[in-house]
């Protein structure tokens, strides 16, 4: 199980703490089911994924520092936290095909959460929502991805 | 919710490249804002101390002319690296110390180093002009841009970070050496910067700290050699610095209040109106200078907008700046507060309407916190006393007009004159607005001002004593001046 703190998205920062948390609980899933004995068939996918939900996190890290403008400190009320929690209870002695399985389901609600995030986003921080779109489009990959295997 | 120390000690001054214990027996306390709790003891340095401080700059003044700007120049770059490195700590330390949000208090960093990255630039931004045959044929003329010497700023609480980095980095740049007084209520953040410009490779006495109160700012108007302050603060304070340092023969850019009205037109787009409008009056608290603090609805849209303002001020949620979903913070002090909640009685009793009221507000697990609520009062008249002075608190006065006309006329009364939005659909009403409204910062759909750093912090009337504003080619202009060269060969 990977520990995630997801708050309440009510300001540009938490949004971006959610995504960051996000990323990390994707991240830790995808360690934890490359090692999976049964599941070995698709552990050089989800190292990759792990791999890269890491690198997201940094870019997630880069857009909280560059991206904010007190100009732009509008509040956020339309996200509600309980729509985009992920459950990162890695499950134990799955195949390749239950892991892909679970892992996907990390992989829509990140979509979803992106998706809107960058919809709300985009007439407040034109820049971070470009960020937004770009990693939902990426967990859609992601899960088809993961469909195929 | 991670601080990045719990209690920061007893600060010293930074001083010819090292770091002094001030022997003053004058300490104060630094408050957490938030909680009440102590994080800090604020030595109150001597005269004595800020002379010896003024002689250091002084002595490093000339090999510091000499260094060549390109040089200067990469010394800037390395700091911009050690802000960007620390990014998170300084933040952190400014929301313990301030009371604002990690966001704010993100935004804040950002636009601090942003003054360095533009300082960093000063190789094309300080070169002078020359024209062949200028003077007559033969005979040319040059305008170089010199240093001057040693310059000081005297900080306000509502911006640790930013504020001072208006003017140091320009300064230093151009070839001058400095000395930063903070705010007695909020030196942590600066202190901490200190420990980065240290480390960036400045040479000693370049850049300098000194902590305390008047004595100190006393000390830097009136020592002679000392060439200019720069000063942000309330407008009685700002004139007084203005008076005091030209005295004293110094050049001065001294910001001063402000009293920001944000006009609404009939034609706005009010549910993104209401939302860009909430950081300015509510961000920091209210106590930006560029905050809102007159609402004026224009025509048939007053009770509309009223109701949608008071739904999007009731979702504001109020705690510890650290905590990632709060909203806003608190105010500085418990002085602050009072007054800041005598502001709205006085209104109370002078007729106005309290439709959301803050003054009992209270953060569950931060009671010793100067929190005082997003505050609504309507029925606002253009002569209540609410209308007219700083309040500098989350406080809205929300007042009906029938024009633009009657909105700038408002304005235009007040003496201050920092900062004026509108909101409209219409090209024209905006043009009209930025054309006539005498303040030094307007926002058009924008509610806080504030300009990037390659651009002045401007202001108007009490606003602003001066001529040369902080930030950008204001600044340039302000720390160094022109030297004009005839030359002729026989």
């Amino acid at each position: 199980m990977v520990e995630c703190d997801f708050p309440e998205c009510t300001t540009f920062g938490a949004v971006i703490r959610f995504a960051l948390e996000l990323e990390k609980g994707a991240a830790g899933v995808y360690d934890e089911l490359s090692v999976e004995p049964k599941a070995a068939s698709a552990a050089e996918t989800f190292k990759a994924l792990s791999a890269a939900h890491k690198k997201r996190g940094e870019l997630l890290e880069f857009t909280r520092r560059e991206k904010l403008n007190e100009m732009i400190l509008e509040p956020i009320s339309e996200l509600k936290r309980e729509n985009y929690i992920i459950d990162t209870r890695t499950p134990k002695g799955v195949d390749a095909k239950a892991a892909a399985k679970f892992a996907s389901k990390i992989e829509e609600i990140s979509a979803n959460f992106y998706a809107d995030s960058a919809r709300i986003a985009k007439n407040l921080m034109a820049e971070a929502a470009r960020t937004m779109d770009k990693l939902g489009k990426e967990n859609l990959t992601n899960k088809a991805k993961l469909e195929a295997l | 919710m991670t601080e990045v120390k719990k209690d920061h000690g007893k600060l010293q001054n930074y001083v010819n490249g090292e770091w002094i214990d001030s022997t003053s027996d004058k300490v104060i306390d630094i408050e957490n804002p938030s909680t009440g709790g102590i994080i800090g003891k604020l030595p109150m340095s001597t005269a004595d101390e800020t002379k010896a401080a003024i002689e250091a700059a002084h002595e490093a003044w000339w090999a510091w002319r000499e260094t060549p700007p390109i040089t200067r120049a990469r010394v800037m770059f390395k700091l911009k690296e050690l802000m960007e490195r620390n990014f998170e700590d300084v933040a952190r330390i400014m929301v313990q110390e301030q009371g604002k949000t990690i966001d704010e208090a993100r935004g804040e960093t950002r636009r601090t180093i942003e003054n360095v990255e533009v300082a960093a630039g000063i190789p094309s931004l300080m070169m002078g002009y020359n024209l062949e045959d200028g003077a007559a044929e033969g005979i040319d003329e040059d305008a170089i841009i010199s240093p001057l010497g040693v310059f000081g700023c005297i900080c306000p609480f509502n911006f640790p970070a930013m504020i001072p980095f208006w003017f140091w980095p320009y300064a230093v740049a151009t070839g001058n050496t400095y000395i930063v007084k903070p705010s007695s209520q909020v030196p942590l953040t600066m202190n901490y910067l200190a420990k980065l410009i240290e480390q960036a490779g400045f040479p000693p006495g370049v850049l300098n700290v000194v902590n305390g109160s008047h004595e100190v700012s006393d000390t830097m108007m009136e020592h002679p050699k000392v060439k200019g302050i720069s000063f942000v603060g309330s407008s009685p304070v700002a004139k007084y610095i203005y008076k005091h340092s030209a005295e004293y023969g110094k050049r001065v850019q001294a910001q001063g209040g402000a009293k920001n009205s944000l006009v609404v037109m009939p034609d706005a787009n009010l549910d993104r109106t209401v939302a860009n409008m909430l950081a300015s009056y509510y961000g920091c608290a209210g106590q930006r200078c560029l905050a809102g603090s007159n609402m004026v609805a224009v025509g048939n849209i007053a009770d509309t907008l009223l109701k949608k303002w008071v739904e999007g001020t009731k979702k504001i949620k109020m705690g510890y700046g650290l905590d990632e979903s709060v909203n806003m913070g608190p105010v500085i002090s418990a002085k602050a507060k009072k007054k800041v909640i005598e502001y709205i009685d006085g209104a109370e009793q002078a007729g106005a309407k309290v439709l959301v009221d803050g003054r009992n507000a209270k953060v569950p697990g931060y009671e010793k916190g100067h929190f005082v609520g997003p505050t609504v009062i309507d029925q606002v008249t253009p002569d209540m006393k609410i209308a007219k002075e700083e309040v500098f608190g989350p406080v809205v006065s929300y007042m009906r007009m029938e024009s633009m006309d009657e909105a700038l006329e408002f304005i235009h009364k007040s003496p201050f004159g920092n900062a004026a939005s509108v909101y409209t659909q219409s090209g024209k009403t905006a043009r009209e607005f930025r054309y006539r409204c005498q303040c030094g910062n307007i926002g058009i759909n924008v509610g806080i001002v504030a300009a990037m750093a390659y651009f002045p912090f401007a202001g108007y009337k009490d606003s602003f004593f001066g001529d040369l504003h902080g930030q950008g080619q204001d600044a340039i202009k302000f720390f160094t001046d022109r030297k004009v060269v005839i030359t002729r060969w026989f």
